[in-house]
């Protein structure tokens, strides 16, 4: 009974510490904000994540949130940008893909990943119609 | 002979240290931070945490059972401890190799690599599965020579108490006669990186001289800043999918794949696959070399502007 109260708050006290630490970090303001800041800086982003991604075609969302590419393969990609880092994925056939005037949203359907909205403005229409196509 | 967990006593200096980074980090490098990664980052640790508490007993009998068959008695002596402390960091170098080369280890270690921070939070970051993956197997030969098992326990503490230090970013290099023997903040951070040169490198715990024994040694280089993570980021602080997600992985392949592929699912190097379909370590280092060969331009400029650049406020 003694060990399993000790132990309950060895851990309780851990719990704390854990809490505080996370609080502490967004209390002093770490983080930061990093955003896509032009169609350069994604083929950098693609090409070292997929390790040589030569984008031939890239549409960058509107707050620099994401951004899609495509290679002369016809090959996409979708960097996201997780916390204030970015994440890119090869995109699948079994994708799903949403158009709404100028948001195109990209499910991959992976786990672990949640939907992802980009703000493409004009060129929204015309990755919707990539997207369709996508190489097994 | 009973000894103190030294873990227990560390913990307060792992505290103090990560406050101290993170005010380094808000004056130098907010972006070496991010709170909900940090938060993930923790919570793996209270895991293991309770991991421990959970199963450490039962390691502990594991390991009585195991030292029956010592082939010697090994004394309290401070020679003993030296040997036993070398040697158990051999046996870690084992370990960590192997935890990045057999697919079946590898899905629990992924957890501590899972982040694409490096920073003393991501010491922490620490696998809640060790004890299923029967990482402690590792220890038996020490156990096996005749080490008693308190020793060879309380040197693995020490062992993991000083690989806390060395998970920043705050530290450049150390003395070029340090960096010669022991691991440093600059060899792990290849460790953790993805950059096709850093992959499977410098596995060492605390003596970097396993490294440059066995050939996996490599330096870090000013114009190759690592990318920390693993090759196929998670994109998510979902802390259990953090946890199971090579787990999982491991059961869909092996449920899909003919029989004479299963084994190799659960035993071949990460991203290995019996059609070819998927990466490994080994095949994204030879394409980078064949990308490299053909657009190094590219790759030059790609190592000059790092990815995760700082900007004013958006739009």
């Amino acid at each position: 009974m003694a060990g399993g109260l000790a132990i309950a708050a060895q851990l309780g006290a851990s719990l704390v510490a854990v809490l505080a630490l996370a609080g502490l970090a967004r209390r002093l303001g770490l983080g930061g904000d990093v955003r896509i800041q032009s169609q350069d800086h994604a083929r950098q982003i693609a090409f070292e994540a997929l390790y040589g991604f030569a984008a031939v075609d890239v549409t960058v969302d509107r707050a620099g949130h994401s951004a899609l590419l495509k290679d002369a393969q016809n090959h996409h990609s979708l960097i996201t940008k997780v916390g204030n880092r970015f994440v890119t994925h090869r995109l699948a056939s079994h994708l799903s893909a949403y158009l709404d005037q100028q948001f195109l949203t990209i499910d991959l359907d992976e786990p672990g990943t949640e939907p992802v909205t980009l703000n493409l403005g004009e060129d929204a229409q015309r990755w919707a119609s990539g997207l369709r196509y996508l190489p097994l | 002979m009973i000894l103190p967990d030294p873990i227990s006593y560390a913990v307060p200096g792992f505290v103090v240290l990560i406050i101290a980074e993170m005010l380094w980090a808000r004056r130098k490098a907010p972006l070496a931070y991010e709170p909900q990664d940090t938060l993930t980052s923790l919570m793996f640790g209270l895991g293991n945490q309770a991991a421990g508490l959970l199963f450490g007993a039962l390691i502990w009998q594991i390991s009585l059972w195991v030292y029956q068959w010592h082939l010697f008695d090994v004394q309290w002596t401070w020679w003993a401890w030296g040997l036993c402390f070398v040697l158990d960091d051999l046996m870690y170098y084992a370990f960590h190799r192997s935890a990045h080369r057999v697919r079946w280890f590898w899905a629990s270690h992924v957890n501590h690599h899972s982040s694409q921070h490096y920073n003393l939070s991501t010491a922490l970051r620490q696998t809640w599965t060790g004890f299923f993956a029967a990482s402690f197997i590792f220890r038996f030969p020490l156990l096996i020579i005749g080490f008693p098992p308190a020793m060879v326990v309380f040197v693995g503490a020490l062992n993991l108490i000083y690989q806390f230090w060395i998970h920043t970013e705050a530290i450049g290099r150390m003395p070029r006669w340090f960096e010669a023997v022991m691991n440093t903040p600059s060899h792990h951070r290849v460790h953790h990186a993805v950059n096709p040169g850093y992959l499977d490198k410098n596995y060492a715990g605390v003596f970097i001289i396993w490294d440059r024994m066995f050939g996996t040694f490599t330096p870090e280089r000013d114009e190759d800043r690592p990318r920390y993570g693993i090759v196929r980021q998670l994109g998510s602080f979902n802390l259990i999918w953090g946890v199971f997600h090579e787990w999982v992985g491991i059961v869909r392949d092996v449920w899909s794949a003919p029989w004479r592929a299963k084994l190799g699912y659960l035993f071949a190097p990460p991203g290995w696959s019996h059609d070819g379909s998927r990466e490994s370590s080994d095949t994204i280092k030879a394409r980078w070399a064949e990308v490299h060969a053909e657009r190094p331009v590219l790759q030059s400029v790609a190592n000059l502007q790092h990815s995760n650049t700082e900007l004013p406020p958006g739009p």
